[in-house]
């Protein structure tokens, strides 16, 4: 068996944000047709939700989010992915795997990840 | 004599003043390993294997008290998603499916047996075919080697 370490096939962002003094690190993979994003303050991956665009031809486009794994009270994890998959789908259609393990799900909290993932896009 | 006796006590000081160095240096490495693993508590580990013409990526990303884990088999989708840990009562290792459904559970048996042989909390995405059991086997045993090798695994409890 030899080892391939050089060329990566997954492009992958780690970075590190203060959000209302809780550490927060966000890393930010992208495979072959799926984004990956996972923010966590408590060193587990928390709620997973799911993200994509829908196929039909229209002005305006229509995004479908879904809790896969975890808290599925928590309407603003989902509008922290709605507006994630917003920003990606500008650029490209695939879907989006957003993890979330959180102290507080302020908006305060949320619109800074959302900030802090749209200024390191891979997208 | 006088001057030995100074020349001693001087380098009895320089002996003593050392050992305090010493200490201090400990210390210092000490926080300076706590800062480390403070700043740097995601650690993220890649690489390759060719097996049998099949290219398998592995990326493990460690957080604090989770793993995850990605397996590429000759691209770099996604694949399914699982998750399993242990659970009580017993600490009973239980998977489920977040992604991909339950149809193809290539991962599952590869997420379950992680658990089984590291005790560590692990969400794994895979996306090697179905019937590809060596391959499966394979790419098992290296994460698993690879996440003992890190020093990620749990000691077991008697």
């Amino acid at each position: 068996m030899s080892v391939l370490e050089q060329n990566f096939p997954v492009v992958q962002k780690k970075l590190s944000v203060d959000l209302k003094g809780n550490k927060t690190d966000i890393i930010i993979c992208s495979y072959d047709d799926h984004f990956l994003v996972i923010a966590t303050q408590i060193g587990t991956m928390g709620t997973i939700l799911h993200a994509r665009k829908d196929a039909d031809i229209s002005v305006h486009p229509t995004f479908s989010v879904s809790v896969i794994f975890g808290k599925r009270d928590e309407p603003m994890l989902v509008a922290c992915a709605r507006q994630l998959i917003e920003h990606i789908s500008s650029g490209t259609s695939q879907p989006l795997v957003l993890s979330l393990g959180l102290k507080d799900h302020s908006a305060e909290t949320l619109k800074g990840i959302v900030s802090a993932v749209t200024e390191n896009r891979l997208w | 004599m006088a001057g030995e006796v100074s020349a001693l006590s001087q380098l009895v000081d320089s002996v003593e003043s050392m050992k305090v160095d010493e200490k201090s240096k400990q210390q210092n490495a000490a926080a300076a390993a706590d800062d480390a693993s403070d700043n740097s508590s995601v650690q993220i580990t890649c690489f390759s294997d060719i097996v049998n013409d099949v290219t398998l990526h592995f990326q493990i990303i460690r957080l604090r008290n989770q793993i995850y884990a990605w397996i590429g088999c000759d691209s770099a989708k996604l694949g399914r998603v699982y998750a399993a840990a242990t659970t009580r009562p017993h600490n009973t290792v239980s998977v489920t499916s977040i992604i991909g459904g339950v149809s193809d559970n290539t991962g599952s048996g590869i997420a379950r047996r992680i658990v089984l042989k590291t005790g560590l909390n692990v969400i794994l995405a895979c996306n090697i075919p179905k019937d590809s059991l060596m391959l499966e086997a394979n790419a098992e045993k290296k994460l698993v080697e690879k996440l003992i090798d890190l020093g990620y695994t749990r000691p077991k409890a008697s």
